[in-house]
């Protein structure tokens, strides 16, 4: 490989949106690789081994549920779904499948470029589960188990504890509600699912400046939650 | 089958003092009623039951189904083919007044049609007029541009195509409010998240307003997370639309034994007087604003009803205008149990 640019693998049928693609990331300095298709996309994703793929979720040859998972079966590149409003299911199932964030058309410049790089961030980042997490003013000190928040340390209940370090784990990232319950309850989680949203106001209680306008523990309706990095 | 025996009983109680024709008219226009009330399978048989009552107590001999004078066997078929003619008589009656109903509330659904083809092709059309001619001017070389210019027009088309954005999506939402069988997957979400993700949504447009919230972190309502999302968002983009740039919002939630309130207030200058109910129409705009269909508080509306709620709007004390959502609170909200805080 001679080029050491970032290289984004975009999977979209509709022209006019691979032709704004193409500029826009071009012109921000991405090495950029078109697909209309699906089929296409599985080839130049092989070929070409990109850092990231987006990947729109309307594709007219397979849906892009499947190709998330198909790609997911040999490579972790870092997968953004696009798809409408409206479909917050399609996005559920995709992230659920592997999918590690989406972009709801339509979406502006700076959204885009703001979950590429976060995507990219993530995917060179450490995978840190030990050590202490710093996202923003959020810190967790992960074997002591001391949150703090803004340099002041905030007391948490176990619950709480588990439910922020998975955000932290994934910060900047979405995780669906299923994703969340596994992660903090394991295979038992079925039965706390109508707590979730509770724990979370608790969270934010404790961790936000004002609760209702949050700045770090974000809701996104019919998806899921998000532990906000880009303020850091 | 109440009017033949009641006819037949007055006939009966009155004796001598009415003859047996007399009997027959008494008995036809009891026919005659409920031909006209139920149609003709009923009339046959009240004509039926009327032969019978008439034979059995009025002609000779008494109490019998015997008939001496073949001259009542003719009352008999007049009476029943009476019951057949006004009974088809009616049924058609009903059925055309049916077709009348239906061709008015096509005539109406078709008006409202074109009033909203009308309403949204203009909508539409305009700002896809704006970009066509901004970016063809752009893009003629003979057009000499300074570089402000280039930028200015570049900027119009962005805010055109963002407003048809909107436009699009509130009448998509519009029309997913509207089709039958909306489906509601409801659970319990507390307010303050809702209001959360709702002025997230509308950070940036929200950046020059004051914004008070009081939303206790308890209540919690039980609704769709995506639909309800809408109502907030469309009340927030309603005030942002309707109300001087800088003055604040108020958001404020309350529960109480059977419903959760939610009010969405602002310092504008108010709904007119009589409005109050129209403004969640369709396609209804209030005071001359542009840069909408007019359908925002109607998806508010829509999904509100869809919850087994209500929306109202009201005038505040003072100035400004204030929106409630008054959702019914059904069950107990869930309660996590208490767990030991960490050190």
């Amino acid at each position: 490989m001679t080029d050491a640019r970032t290289r984004v693998l975009v999977i979209e049928d509709e022209l006019p949106m691979r032709r704004f693609l193409r500029a826009t990331l071009a012109s921000h300095g991405y090495d950029v690789v078109l697909a209309a298709s699906a089929a296409e996309g599985v080839a130049m994703a092989t070929q070409h081994q990109p850092d990231v793929v987006l990947l729109d979720l309307g594709l007219p040859d397979a849906d892009g549920l499947a190709l998330t998972q198909q790609i997911r079966e040999w490579s972790q590149v870092p997968i953004l779904v696009v798809s409408a409003r409206g479909r917050e299911d399609d996005k559920v199932q995709a992230l659920d499948a592997g999918a590690d964030d989406y972009l709801t058309k339509p979406f502006g410049v700076n959204e885009l470029l703001a979950r590429l790089r976060a995507a990219l961030r993530r995917s060179a980042g450490i995978e840190a589960s030990s050590g202490v997490l710093v996202v923003g003013a959020l810190e967790v000190d992960v074997p002591r188990h001391v949150v703090r928040v803004r340099g002041e340390p905030v007391h948490l209940t176990p619950i709480e504890f588990r439910l922020l370090l998975v955000l932290a784990k994934h910060a900047g990232r979405v995780l669906t509600h299923r994703q969340i319950l596994q992660e903090v309850w394991g295979p038992n989680a079925g039965s706390q699912n109508q707590y979730l949203r509770v724990y979370m106001t608790h969270l934010r209680r404790k961790l936000e400046v004002d609760p209702a306008r949050p700045k770090l523990l974000l809701n996104e309706p019919g998806v899921g939650y998000r532990l906000d990095d880009s303020g850091a | 089958m109440v009017p033949v025996v009641a006819a037949a009983a007055l006939a009966g109680a009155l004796g001598d003092i009415v003859d047996l024709s007399d009997v027959a008219m008494m008995l036809l226009v009891a026919i005659a009623a409920v031909a006209m009330t139920l149609g003709r399978g009923p009339s046959i048989a009240a004509a039926f039951l009327a032969v019978g009552l008439l034979d059995f107590f009025f002609v000779l001999p008494f109490f019998t189904f015997k008939v001496n004078d073949l001259r009542y066997l003719v009352t008999f078929a007049v009476m029943i083919c009476a019951a057949v003619l006004i009974g088809s008589l009616a049924e058609r009656l009903a059925r055309l007044a049916g077709e009348a109903e239906a061709a008015r509330v096509r005539a109406e659904t078709e008006e409202l049609r074109s009033s909203i083809l009308s309403s949204v092709s203009h909508d539409l059309r305009s700002p896809i007029g704006v970009v066509l001619g901004a970016a063809t001017t752009l893009l003629d070389e003979r057009t000499l541009l300074a570089p402000d210019q280039r930028t200015e027009l570049t900027a119009t088309i962005r805010d055109e195509a963002s407003r048809l954005a909107r436009l699009v999506s509130n009448l998509l939402d519009m029309s997913r409010v509207d089709a039958p069988g909306l489906e509601v997957v409801a659970e319990w979400v507390p307010v303050e998240e809702l209001v959360g993700a709702a002025l997230s949504r509308l950070d940036a447009r929200l950046s020059a307003r004051e914004v008070i919230i009081r939303v206790p972190s308890t209540v919690l309502v039980l609704v769709d997370p995506v639909l309800f999302d809408l109502v907030l968002v469309n009340l927030l983009e309603n005030v942002l639309k309707h109300t001087p740039e800088g003055s604040p919002i108020e958001i404020d939630a309350r529960s109480s034994a059977d419903a959760v309130t939610i009010d969405v207030a602002d310092r504008g200058p108010g709904i007119p007087r009589g409005s109050e109910a129209r403004v969640f129409e369709k396609f209804v705009r209030a005071g001359g604003a542009t840069g909408g269909v007019g359908l925002g508080l109607a998806i508010c509306r829509g999904i509100a009803r869809a919850h087994g709620g209500t929306i109202t709007a009201s005038n505040r004390e003072g100035e400004g205008a204030v929106f409630r959502v008054t959702l019914p609170l059904r069950g107990e909200p869930p309660v996590p149990p208490i767990e030991a805080s960490v050190e």
